[in-house]
């Protein structure tokens, strides 16, 4: 349920919660104050008017006490006094108003008494005698009470004014505040597959969402390679099929087009049939691939033991080598555990490779290291090399660095590294290329397994 | 030697048939399931050619009633799907061998062949010989015409597969399978540098040439008239 809440709505209730807590203990502070104070006024009231009292009282003549009493109460309105013998009986109510029950506490106290509140003040009115009689001053203090009151109703209205306005004001500076968060948004959204190129301007961000803004966009990037390359391998396998289909009907339709003798026609199956492997190999090759991609490839994981794969795929490669007056060799040794029908067609796409770029009298080596982690293997071959620009792109489905085998119908359709890398990846392996100083260097890391 | 085909798509079938009955074998076709079924647990076949998506009962059920029946017929499997369990799973079932499609005929002729020989008893030669040429596979030697030929131990094994199937026209994956033990799809051209080597040494001096190229399947080795 929380998690529905927007963002804005519950940074402004917390503003809201907030205000209204400070304002709340601003207001009770200053509401107790106000009562102390009023408290303290009233003290200093009543003992002021006590010692008059006590004064008035004195004196024994019951007359003259009755009118000096009268005449110390009449100066103040909102003032009465009760004074009770020390058995309690009441010998005097000033007031007909005061209430028959009072607090017998000794000082200040508080009565509320109906409609009306008294400050009461109990007090011997001869200190010094135990037995004396008991003097009880009340003073009507029912309008600070008012003012008390209307105070409290003004703290509550202004807590709850102020926690509105800070909720309102709150929300709006909120999304004020997310406005970043809401460009992202758009952004996002306008992203499809039509449009990966859209970025986040990561610079216009907020410190807090520059980080995200970061990752979206390295996101994006990441996507849209992946993207471009599944697009552009879409368009590679049309063309490299447009080519041999083109030729198959073209050859085909020439070939019906009259009579011919029958060499003619063997001739013309002959053609179309190299086409046709073609194609079929091509189809193979990238059903392998889609395989791959899509962790097909379970390599078989049997002990291997790569100086004699190498060995064997040498011999394999030997007429070849020995056409192009290219010399081969392997060092170095290593086990492995593997799928060796896959290793092995890694491998001799290398070999092939090397053999066929390597100039005449030029050398092929495979180097195996085998070390603690993993066994890497090494396919050189002396050359030219391939500029470092074309390095990353050597992978890449299709993709020929050698310009001469641009079109389809050569043997090779440029998805051999693509194929040996896949194999290597479903190894947990990596490969990659390095070309300097005359030699072409493939190579391979196979971690071994626990 | 009679062989059935099961597959359910008329033209891959019909091609099939003819080009088996062309090489000498007679086909049955039938396209489904259950008539396949039956027809193989008949027992009147040399081997079955049974693709897997079948309408009734797929090949492998079909596999798996003819070894219930306690049938040892070899059967070679085609399918469109090159999941590895399949693979796993058809010769758990006791299939012999296994071509992914598209395949060449070649490939499968050549298969064809080999899983009908497995079961007939090699003899022991001491020698293979075709008009002139003569190989002794004691001594690992080759003659032709009375005059010895060096070969390299890998020329010598591709010659001995051609001359133990001679007339037989053998794809280039076969050879690197069976010569090389490469059982894997390659575009190299390994197989046809290792050709035309061993052709300069055993064809290029004579007048009547043994190693012939048949265009887009592969390489057969007989003697043709001039």
């Amino acid at each position: 349920m929380k998690a529905r809440w927007s963002l804005s709505s519950r940074l402004a209730l917390l503003f809201a919660a907030c205000t209204a807590v400070v304002s709340l203990f601003a207001g009770v502070l200053f509401s107790r104050g106000s009562e102390a104070h009023f408290i303290e006024l009233d003290q200093q009231l009543l003992e002021g008017k006590l010692t008059g009292l006590r004064r008035a009282l004195r004196d024994l003549d019951a007359e003259q006490t009755q009118r000096r009493l009268e005449d110390e109460l009449s100066r103040q309105a909102d003032l009465a006094l009760r004074v009770k013998g020390d058995d309690g009986v009441r010998w005097y109510d000033s007031s007909i108003r005061i209430p028959a029950r009072l607090p017998e506490t000794p000082g200040l106290s508080t009565l509320n008494d109906g409609d009306v509140d008294y400050r009461v003040l109990n007090a011997p009115l001869f200190p010094d005698r135990p037995d004396s009689p008991q003097l009880t001053l009340l003073l009507d203090i029912t309008h600070h009470q008012h003012f008390l009151q209307r105070m409290q109703r003004l703290i509550w209205l202004t807590v709850g004014l102020s926690a509105l306005a800070t909720a309102l004001l709150g929300a709006w500076a909120a999304r004020r505040a997310l406005r970043p968060l809401r460009r992202m948004g758009a952004i996002a959204g306008s992203v499809s597959a039509r449009s990966l190129t859209a970025r986040l301007p990561q610079e216009q961000m907020p410190a807090e969402l520059a980080e995200l803004a970061h990752s979206i966009n390295a996101m994006l990037a990441r996507l849209d390679d992946a993207f471009q390359r599944l697009s552009a391998f879409s368009a590679d396998i049309a063309h490299e099929l447009r080519t041999p289909l083109s030729n198959l009907l073209t050859h085909t339709q020439v070939t019906l087009t009259r009579e011919r003798s029958p060499e003619d026609y063997r001739e013309a199956l002959h053609s179309n049939l190299e086409e046709l492997q073609w194609m079929a190999q091509l189809v193979n090759d990238m059903l392998y691939l889609a395989k791959a991609d899509h962790g097909l490839l379970a390599p078989n994981r049997e002990a291997l033991q790569l100086a004699a794969e190498v060995d064997m795929l040498l011999e394999f490669f030997a007429p070849l080598a020995e056409d192009a007056n290219v010399h081969m060799s392997r060092s170095g040794d290593g086990r492995i555990e593997g799928d060796r029908n896959m290793l092995r067609r890694a491998l001799s796409n290398l070999l092939d490779n090397a053999v066929r770029f390597t100039p005449d009298g030029g050398e092929v080596r495979v180097r195996i290291v085998d070390a603690a982690r993993g066994v890497n293997i090494s396919v050189e071959n002396s050359g030219d090399g391939i500029s470092a620009e074309l390095l990353p792109r050597l992978f890449d489905r299709f993709y020929r660095a050698d310009p001469a085998r641009q079109e389809g119908s050569s043997e090779h359709a440029g998805l051999g590294l693509a194929i040996t890398r896949s194999i290597i990846r479903a190894h947990d392996g990596q490969i990659h290329c390095e070309s300097a100083d005359g030699w072409t260097r493939f190579l391979i890391e196979l971690p071994k397994r626990d | 030697m009679k062989l059935l085909i099961v597959e359910d798509q008329t033209k891959t079938g019909q091609y099939l048939r003819q080009g088996l009955s062309e090489a000498g074998f007679n086909a049955d076709l039938v396209a489904d399931g259950i008539t396949g079924q039956q027809l193989a647990l008949s027992g009147d076949y040399a081997l079955l050619i049974l693709d897997v998506m079948l309408p009734g009962r797929d090949g492998w059920q079909i596999l798996q009633a003819v070894r219930d029946a306690g049938l040892e017929t070899p059967v070679l499997f085609l399918t469109a799907r090159d999941a590895v369990q399949d693979r796993v799973h058809g010769l758990e079932l006791g299939a012999d061998d296994y071509l992914v499609k598209p395949f060449a005929f070649s490939e499968l002729l050549a298969r064809v062949r080999s899983l009908l020989r497995r079961g007939s008893s090699m003899q022991q030669e001491t020698s293979l010989q075709l008009a002139d040429l003569r190989l002794d596979l004691i001594r690992r030697r080759v003659e032709r015409s009375g005059r010895r030929i060096d070969l390299t131990a890998k020329e010598f094994a591709l010659l001995e597969m051609l001359l133990r199937r001679q007339g037989e026209v053998l794809p280039k994956s076969l050879i690197a399978s069976q010569v090389w033990d490469m059982n894997f799809d390659s575009d190299t051209n390994v197989i046809e540098v290792a050709i035309r080597r061993l052709r300069i040494k055993i064809d290029d001096d004579f007048p009547s040439k043994l190693i012939h190229t048949v265009r887009g399947m592969g390489y057969v080795l007989e003697e043709r008239s001039l």
